[in-house]
């Protein structure tokens, strides 16, 4: 296998999959194809359990449930109710409201693991509200997109659990290292709104100051994902539980809630039922094919010569990670977050390791840069949502515009991360003590 | 599709809340207690291969496989439904292609009588068998699905067929969230 060889099959892949074809397929055929090619069919036998692998491992079990939490808090209408609440405490920082959509979405994101739902709702309730107090479209619409990107950073993130098991390290440890960053970056879009505020501050309209009781009531709207994220990470934090079984025992305490809300219904359950049986589905086929795609990289030696490859380049462990950093955010623009991850990660991972990096941290700067790529046009999921939700018809670039600067903070963010990677460390390293 | 979907959603989330509250029994007494049901993660691993195999078939019927459109959705009709037509192909020989590998799977499991090696010591048979069944209802539903999407490109109805078959971009998903918020909303008004 020289390196040329390796450069058509992916410019091949790169084609079928622009072309249209399912992912999952492309991947398997790839696999397959490249397989047969390199060792006759003998290949396929060995397909057999590496699929029944993935599909029994326990770990991944953590996906489904993970999903369903996730839609049994958003379905119930638990969620929805978080945005009057957080509006109430930071809707008279400097910047206003445009913090609690950061917020909000912050807070959904530590419960539920689809950025379309978490945009669709928060731009839901935020839009009218923010229109009708005067914020500039682009400003409201960048603030939606980007905090919408933070659920797949702040943990339970169903990325980090797909990043986990593709490269083959520990799930508890990248949630634990998704805590600092993920707090971070939330923190880094809120100071960058209050700037924004300083340097050139929209004519909005303030709500009235609430009282402290008023406010201290609004807090019980908050507890449901409060807990579901104390339960989650506590547990994994203090070791008492594998990330599977945080998931379950959130899980009980999520449909708690929902019963205590008076939601609990068959009709209520079978549509959370319906969405995370789809999305499952769709997350476990594209697995399962990475890992028959493996099965081919692997045993070709294909790894190995990309990464012997990338060694004798002569870069610098910095030096790789920036050149990554263009990588992504050119693959980001054109593809979705999950199909980039499955098909970098088996590749990248053993090339960032063999230059010395440590594959926790590496998944946290993948995440960060699918998240990077949920905003970047002309392919950014969140944009359209976003941009989908509003009412009053006005330009996408609107949404291009507004979101820009956010995609700037996390570039910046990402090379803050390469710089200090003790950021990321620090965390599971102290558990691991 | 729709019948088989809904069902399969219902078994698939039953199953996932069964595993939960055993799951977080499990925990519970292991901490508290300090004994164990045993078997949870065992139980975990067999609902996946079972519930998953499944859920692609919900998939499927969502139109939810992912794809990249951002190509796709500017070709010309013709060439829509040319590539929508071989995409439903190719998910009928994903489909065969499971059954294939998955067959020496059983195979194996069957000449050399393998039992987990855990406490339960389940004879791998079982679930293995159950994985197998919910891959082939996967597979029998793609090839049904190729075989309608064919004689739609033959028959030349393209525009049924690219409605049909057409991967589902974000503007469709955020329509259904959209249905669903303000479906939340209306209840939550009843409710006041």
């Amino acid at each position: 296998m020289t390196i040329v060889d390796i450069t058509i099959g992916f410019v091949v892949m790169m084609g079928l999959l622009f072309i249209g074809f399912p992912v999952a397929v492309v991947m398997v055929a790839m696999g397959v194809g490249g397989g047969m090619l390199l060792y006759g069919p003998v290949l396929l036998q060995s397909m057999g359990p590496v699929l029944w692998g993935v599909q029994n491992e326990n770990v991944l079990t953590a996906i489904p449930l993970f999903i369903l939490l996730g839609e049994l808090l958003l379905r119930s209408g638990i969620a929805d109710r978080m945005y009057g609440a957080l509006a109430l405490w930071l809707g008279r920082l400097p910047g206003g409201l445009l913090h609690t959509n950061i917020g909000c979405c912050a807070l959904f994101a530590a419960t539920s693991g689809s950025s379309v739902a978490t945009a669709a709702t928060v731009g839901t309730v935020a839009l009218p509200a923010l229109s009708e107090r005067n914020y500039t479209p682009s400003r409201s619409l960048g603030s939606l997109a980007a905090g919408g990107t933070l659920g797949i950073l702040i943990p339970p993130s169903v990325n980090l659990l797909v990043y986990g098991s593709l490269a083959n390290v520990s799930v508890g440890q990248l949630f634990i290292a998704g805590i600092v960053p993920g707090i971070l970056l939330t923190l880094s879009f809120m100071g960058f709104i209050a700037l924004q505020h300083y340097w050139r501050s929209d004519d909005v309209i303030l709500p009235d100051r609430a009282s402290r009781t008023e406010r201290i009531r609004a807090l019980r709207h908050l507890m449901p994902p409060a807990v579901v994220f104390l339960i989650v990470m506590g547990s994994i934090y203090l070791g008492i539980a594998t990330p599977t079984e945080s998931a379950a025992l959130a899980v009980i305490a999520a449909l708690y809630f929902v019963w205590r809300e008076g939601q609990l219904s068959f009709a209520f359950l079978d549509v959370c039922f319906r969405q995370t049986a789809k999305t499952t589905g769709m997350i476990l086929l594209i697995i399962a094919a990475a890992f028959t795609l493996n099965v081919t990289l692997a045993l070709g030696g294909i790894t190995n010569a990309m990464s012997s490859w990338v060694g004798g380049l002569g870069l610098t462990a910095t030096g790789l990670l920036f050149a990554l950093m263009v990588f992504y955010l050119i693959l980001g623009m054109f593809m979705d977050v999950l199909s980039m991850q499955v098909l970098t990660i088996p590749i990248a991972v053993p090339i960032v390791v063999a230059a010395g990096i440590d594959p926790i941290w590496f998944g946290i700067f993948v995440v960060l840069m699918s998240e990077l790529g949920m905003i970047t046009p002309p392919v950014g999921m969140n944009l359209y949502v976003v941009h989908g939700v509003r009412g009053d018809k006005g330009p996408f670039t609107d949404v291009i515009v507004g979101a820009l600067p956010y995609a700037g903070i996390m570039l910046l963010f990402s090379v803050l991360l390469i710089m200090l990677p003790e950021i990321v460390m620090f965390l599971p390293e102290s558990l691991a003590r | 599709m729709e019948f088989i979907a809904r069902w399969i959603s219902r078994i698939f989330g039953w199953s996932l809340l069964f595993l939960s509250g055993f799951v977080a029994l499990e925990t519970v007494m292991r901490k508290a207690f300090n004994t164990s049901l045993q078997g949870a993660d065992e139980l975990g691993g067999y609902i996946l291969a079972f519930g998953s195999s499944l859920a692609f078939v919900v998939t499927l019927a969502e139109r939810a496989h992912i794809r990249i459109d951002i190509l796709h959705k500017k070709f010309p009709l013709i060439v829509q439904s040319l590539v929508d037509w071989l995409s439903a192909l190719s998910m009928a020989l994903l489909g065969a292609f499971l059954l294939y590998v998955g067959w020496f799977v059983i195979i194996d499991t069957i000449s050399y009588g393998s039992t987990a090696a855990t406490p339960w010591a389940t004879p791998l048979i079982w679930p293995q068998l159950a994985w197998y069944t919910a891959l082939s209802v996967f597979s029998i539903c793609a090839i049904v699905l190729s075989v309608r999407a064919t004689w739609l490109f033959f028959s030349g109805r393209f525009p049924t067929l690219t409605a049909e078959f057409n991967p589902k971009g974000a503007a469709d998903e955020l329509a259904e969230e959209l249905r669903d918020l303000r479906k939340r909303e209306g209840k939550l008004h009843d409710d006041r």
